[in-house]
């Protein structure tokens, strides 16, 4: 686009003169300039250069002389210097400014004015240019207000009346002219067709002008068509030269008609005439000598469409709309696209550069002189060339004939470099496609960008670009398409002496799967350097590559020109991975026939080879690779046997012989013993193949099960068969097997008796016993785990954290019986954590043994699993080595081994009336209430729950400070006893009495504590210390209360039948009130009662009311007391004793005590209290 | 004329790919194959909102060359069928007979039991029909 002249390219603007009055010029020239439309300005300072910019040409032109001499009308088409003549010099208004001054001064100046004006008027009217005066007002000296007024007013007025006056006139200017010629259109007054294409270009060009772009096209359409018809029918000119000046000026305005249509937002219109342009033209190729020229322009049209259509299109935001809108579907959205019209500009090059190719071989074969050639310009109309003859001063232009154009031509075509251009055309396309994702058409482009590299000798750019399209070929499976460029990757490596990709190519072109002769009947003008695909290509590909490889061939260096070999110097090593496409040149498939194996033991193992390479060929050894290179083997062809005896001493592994290691496209299965000695994973890794003294192949190794399909032969139409000869392994068979640990032999023993109770430390001895192994570097590792999942750790929100925040608790581990626990190195690992422990154990010989203890601790009735095991390693040297591991599990039971249980009971027979028992406020009735300063008698008791003996140290109520210690005495009722042992099931009681003294309305009494220990039978010593355990119970809060009256029974411990004895009340009032008590009291069968049945009574404050009654009793036996009830007035509270505080044991007679010695014992022991 | 038919798998993958030319632009052809596969995508991935029906199957011009115009045909397996030909006045309705019949005689060849989908096509028949 850029190639055409700037008037061409651009919409016209209108031009005005304007003469005289210089000064302001400046200010017109760019007021009209930025009007819209703008307006050109040529400016003349004086009337009289008027002339000389419109007069030098004064000929009597085409334009006003409708009939000029038929050879010169019939000269050309279009003048190449028409448009841009009324584009910059024949303005449309000329604008003579004179001064006022001049108007109005004296006559030499009018007169001066006259005959510039009639100069001026000459020339214009040639032209018929409109004519417009302007008188300025600058110095009035009439009235100077009014000139100031047009001083101040001068510029706007005559800029904004200028402008607009400039405008119209322009317009009519135009719109005359364009008329005119119009008319000569419509009365077919021309003598030939050349001058139809003219009128009506000129007729567009004023419409455009004004701006009028219906009519601009319309005209353009007008004259294209008649440019079209001129074809067969112009004889002016030679032929060639005929043409190429037809397809100059429909190339001109085409590119009118395109960018007024894109212009105008008419895409659709614009794709459709380019469409239609390409349709009419692409045909006429012209003269075979000169067909280059076609193609040239062809490429042309392409090329800048594709611009227009480019800067157009940005504008327009999606292509995708517009096609949705048009409702036929000629229209594919490609076209639309610029990146396929400059892929056919590309393609039309292509064809001129192998057509002028053609031709410039067929003139340098006539060996004609170009002496000629020089001295050719272009002539004065549009698409023709001349001589330019110099004949003294002057240059006459001196048409040519056909051969001596052509001749010109081919000069001019070989000084551009197509290629370059065709690559630059490509990558904008390439570019295009790729920035819209079309990948296929780019790599369409790609590969052609590439074989321009290619022709041109930039194999770096080419290698890199074919690479990129073949693998997007290899992706899809096109196998035609991927062997042409293949074939050129090969060239390309080939002349940059790249053996190694030289020989990968060649590989993979062997092994693609050409199987029928696609398109082998072609002839080669088209293939690529691989030649044809076909089976006979591939063998002979084969066969070459074989010979580079075996060291045969050499590789002509381009720039050396030495053969390059492959040879010890230059050893050739290929590497084919799991993406590789080499995969299909060498597919190593193993298998192990057993997914685990034990060590030390041996299994199979299925080598499977797979190549499709047309030709079967012979490897000479295949290495094996493993994880555990201890495994590593060597099969050697046992044909080429000879050559590996040279180099045996290097290798250190197996080596097996096989018949033949020839390779085809039938899996070649090979199946041996391995005998792995480690354990763990041993996987194959790899399989090298080794082919030639100098050549190796890596390939990994791939299970059978897990094997991707080949790219390429997949889509193949053909059974795929199993890589082993068992299917089922096919299917399941892996390059990896687990080699098992072997097996421990040490024993390891967990042993525990019976479940564990809550707060002791339960021992559990671990024993490690070595039964055939040594243990190095052993190690122990305990872990608790909670049975029912719930975690060992109570919640924190729950509980405080607190010390035994743990449930159950890892104590510790004491060593060995007799070893202590400094005596263990510094390097021995111990970590004891809560519910994780690590312990190493010491080197154990054969038959020895070692155990330890764990201290287990429960603080909360739980199940627990506790996990031990145990690694070491069987062998000295290596702590690293595999190591053995021993596992065992233990779950043990956490229960409650004593339940301890508390009640209060009050004196015998001594009742303080307690206010808050009588009348019991609704929440207190949980808690015991205690009388104040009196003795109560507090009982606690422990019961062994559990299923074994237990030796119940001690009970005691401990406080938990000083303060309720001094606030209340506690004390045992009994000496301390000797430790008592308790069957499971058997309740012990012990009694406390308690007595609180201080007025305090809430009282803590401290925890119930037991020690006790685990009967542990014989074994005595081993329950020291450390296995007595404290159990404790808090006891709950008590509430004291000081009772105002306390009733008290006394009587004999006895009676005797028909023996009188005296039953005492007493009332002890204990406030400071009058205390007013009724009493009655009912008869009993068994006794005689003296004294009154009801009675009230009056306690004086702060003393004591005693009622005594005689009683005879009448029966012998548990006899029930006489019972009354006794009623508080002031409390309204009534008490009666209970019936077993109101009986009495009646002997018939006295009796006989002859335990006496027993009974004083007794009596001592409760005077000592 | 028709000068290239082509079966192409839902992998992009060429099933089946034939030329009717004497001419030496087999490659060039398989190109052209190549390259409209780039126009089925966009057409079957973007679908006109002002398309017929959805399950058209007829994919229409696909995109015209110089010399060669290109029409696709899209089966509800994925496979798609590509029509070269040099004709430039081609009517639809032609070219959707042929997709028919080329569709039945794909059904046909790929009933084979021996058949594994999303291999070539090598049915002597299919090669006839």
């Amino acid at each position: 686009m850029e190639d055409y002249p700037e008037e061409m390219r651009s919409p016209p603007v209108s031009l005005v003169a304007v003469a005289g009055c210089p000064e302001l010029h400046q200010a017109i020239s760019a007021h009209l300039h930025s009007l819209q439309p703008p307006i050109n300005t040529l400016a003349l300072p004086d009337l009289s250069k008027i002339s000389l910019l419109i007069a030098p040409n004064p000929k009597d032109d085409q334009s006003s002389n409708p009939d000029p001499v038929a050879s010169s009308g019939s000269a050309g088409i279009l003048k190449r210097d028409w448009l841009l003549k009324h584009r910059t010099k024949i303005p449309a208004v000329v604008a003579a400014f004179f001064s006022s001054d001049c108007v109005s001064g004296d006559p030499a100046q009018w007169l001066q004015l006259c005959s510039d004006l009639d100069n001026l008027k000459a020339v214009i009217r040639a032209r018929n240019i409109i004519l417009v005066l302007v008188v300025v007002h600058s110095h009035s000296k009439d009235d100077i207000t009014e000139d100031r007024m047009l001083a101040l007013r001068k510029r706007a007025e005559i800029d904004s009346k200028l402008g607009s006056i400039f405008a119209e006139l322009a317009n009519t200017y135009y719109r005359d002219e364009g008329r005119r010629i119009k008319t000569r259109i419509e009365k077919k007054s021309f003598s030939s067709i050349e001058l139809h294409v003219r009128y009506c270009f000129k007729v567009a060009v004023y419409a455009e002008f004004r701006r009028d772009w219906v009519e601009a096209i319309r005209f353009y359409e007008d004259a294209y068509h008649t440019v079209r018809e001129m074809i067969g029918t112009s004889t002016r000119l030679p032929a060639i030269q005929r043409l190429v000046e037809i397809k100059t000026v429909a190339e001109q305005v085409h590119f009118k008609i395109s960018t007024l249509l894109l212009h105008g937002g008419k895409i659709v219109e614009a794709i459709t005439w380019f469409r239609q342009h390409n349709a009419s033209y692409r045909k006429l190729t012209g003269a075979p000598e000169a067909i280059f020229l076609h193609w040239e322009w062809m490429s042309r049209q392409f090329l800048v469409f594709a611009e227009l259509l480019e800067t157009s299109s940005a504008a327009i935001q999606s292509i995708s709309s517009l096609i949705a809108g048009t409702t036929e579907r000629s229209l594919t959205e490609w076209e639309f696209r610029p990146a396929n019209y400059y892929q056919l500009a590309a393609h039309y090059l292509k064809e001129k550069r192998s057509s002028l190719e053609i031709t410039v071989s067929i003139s340098e074969t006539l060996n004609e002189s170009d002496s000629s050639a020089d001295s050719v310009v272009p002539s004065v109309y549009v698409g023709q060339f001349a001589r330019l003859i110099e004949q003294g001063d002057a240059f006459l232009m001196h048409p040519l004939t056909d051969d001596e154009y052509i001749h010109y031509a081919i000069a001019e075509g070989k000084r551009f470099q197509d290629s370059f251009e065709i690559i630059a055309l490509l990558k904008r396309s390439y570019e295009s496609f790729s920035n819209l994702e079309v990948q296929r058409m780019g790599a369409l482009c790609g590969f052609q960008m590439a074989r321009e590299y290619y022709v041109v000798g930039d194999f770096t750019n080419a290698k890199q670009l074919f690479d990129g399209v073949a693998n997007l070929y290899r992706q899809e499976g096109w196998v035609t398409l991927l062997w042409e460029v293949l074939g050129y990757l090969r060239e390309c490596s080939r002349k940059q002496d790249q053996m190694k990709n030289f020989i990968e190519y060649s590989l993979e072109l062997a092994a693609l799967p050409v199987l029928s002769d696609i398109g082998v009947q072609c002839s080669r003008i088209e293939c690529g350097p691989a030649g044809p695909a076909s089976i006979e290509q591939k063998e002979l590909i084969h066969r070459e590559v074989f010979g580079f490889i075996g060291g045969e061939l050499g590789l002509t260096s381009v720039t050396t020109s030495t053969d390059l070999k492959v040879t010890g110097d230059n050893q050739l090593y290929l590497e084919i991975d799991l993406v590789s496409p080499l995969r299909v040149v060498l597919l190593a498939s193993v298998a192990f026939h057993e997914q685990i194996i034990k060590p030390g033991s041996s299994t199979s193992i299925t080598l499977s080879l797979l190549s499709h390479l047309p030709l079967t060929f012979e490897v000479d050894q295949l290495e094996v690779q493993f994880n555990q290179s201890a495994c590593n083997f060597i099969v050697v062809n046992s044909q080429r046997a000879l050559l590996d005896t040279a180099n045996d001493d290097q290798w250190s592994h197996r080596v097996e012989t096989a018949p033949s290691l020839s390779l085809s496209n039938r899996w070649l299965r090979l199946t041996y013993d391995i005998k792995p000695d480690q354990s763990g994973k041993l996987e194959c890794i790899s399989v090298i193949a080794k082919m030639g003294p100098h050549f190796t192949i890596c390939c990994r190794a791939e299970s059978p099960a897990s094997m991707g399909d080949l790219p390429l032969w997949k889509f193949e139409d053909r059974v795929d068969a199993y890589p082993t000869k068992d299917p089922a392994l096919a299917f399941t068979g892996q390059k990896a097997t687990q080699v098992e640990e072997p097996d421990p032999q040490v024993d390891l023993n967990l042993g525990a008796s019976g479940p564990a109770f809550v707060g002791e430390s339960f021992v559990i001895p671990v024993t490690v016993a070595s039964r055939g192994h040594a243990v190095h570097f052993g190690e122990l590792k305990i872990n608790l785990v909670d049975v029912r999942g719930d975690g060992l750790f109570s919640p924190r929100e729950t509980e405080p954290i607190s010390l035994d925040s743990h449930h159950v608790q890892l104590l510790g581990m004491s060593g060995p019986e007799g070893e202590d626990e400094s005596n263990q190195g510094v390097d021995k690992i111990k970590k004891i954590q809560d519910s994780f422990g690590l312990v190493s154990v010491p080197f154990l010989n054969c038959g020895e043994s070692w155990s330890c203890k764990l201290e287990i601790k429960w603080h909360r009735p739980k199940p627990v699993m506790l996990y031990v095991s145990l690694g070491y390693s069987p062998d000295s040297h290596d702590s690293t080595a595999q190591k053995v591991n021993i596992h065992k599990s233990l779950q043990i039971e956490g229960k409650t081994a004593i339940l301890i249980s508390h009640h209060f009971m009050l004196p015998f027979r001594q009742d303080p009336l307690l206010p808050s028992i009588i009348k019991p406020v609704p929440d207190s009735d949980q808690v015991a209430t205690l009388p104040l300063n009196e003795t109560s008698i507090l009982i606690v008791s422990a019961k062994n729950c559990s299923d074994v003996p237990l030796h119940l140290i001690s009970i005691s109520v401990e406080a938990e400070d000083d303060n309720i210690r001094k606030s209340c005495s506690v004390q045992n009722s009994g000496d301390h006893l000797d430790p008592a042992l308790l069957v499971p099931g058997e309740e012990f009681k012990r009694v406390f009495s308690v007595v609180p003294k201080t007025n305090v309305s809430r009282l803590n009494l401290g925890n119930a504590c037991i020690r006790w220990r685990r009967d542990s039978g014989t074994e005595e010593q081993s329950g020291l210390a450390a296995s007595l355990v404290l159990t404790k119970e808090r006891i709950p809060h008590v509430n004291l209360e000081l009772s105002p009256v306390v009733v008290s029974l006394e009587c004999p411990p006895y009676a005797i039948l028909g023996d009188p004895f005296t039953y005492y009340i007493k009332f002890h009032n204990q406030t400071q009130l009058l205390q007013e008590l009724k009493l009655s009291l009912a008869d009993a069968q068994s006794f005689v009662m003296s004294g009154s049945h009801d009675d009230t009574i009056y306690v004086l404050p702060k003393s004591e009311q005693i009622l005594g009654y005689k009683l005879v009793p009448l029966a012998s036996g548990m006899q029930q007391l006489p019972r009354f009830t006794v009623t508080s007035v002031r409390y309204s509270a009534a008490f009666q004793p209970s019936s077993g505080e109101s009986t009495l044991f009646v002997f018939p007679s006295k009796p006989h005590f002859n335990t006496v010695d027993v009974e004083g014992k007794r009596i001592e022991s409760l005077a000592a209290e | 004329m028709i000068v290239c038919v082509a079966v192409v798998g839902h992998q992009n993958n060429p099933l089946y790919i034939e030329s009717f030319t004497d001419a030496d632009d087999a490659l060039k052809l398989h190109h052209i194959v190549h390259c409209s596969l780039d126009v089925v995508d966009e057409q079957v991935n973007n679908p006109k909102k002002s398309g017929p029906t959805l399950n058209e199957t007829f994919l229409g011009l696909l995109y015209p060359t110089e010399n060669y115009k290109v029409y696709g045909y899209f089966t509800n397996t994925k496979v798609k069928f590509i029509l070269v030909t040099t004709d430039l006045d081609v009517r639809d309705t032609d070219v959707r007979n042929f997709f028919r019949r080329f569709h039945a005689a794909y059904v046909d060849a790929v009933s084979n039991p021996f058949h594994v989908p999303g291999k070539k096509i090598t049915s002597k028949t299919f090669e006839k029909g």
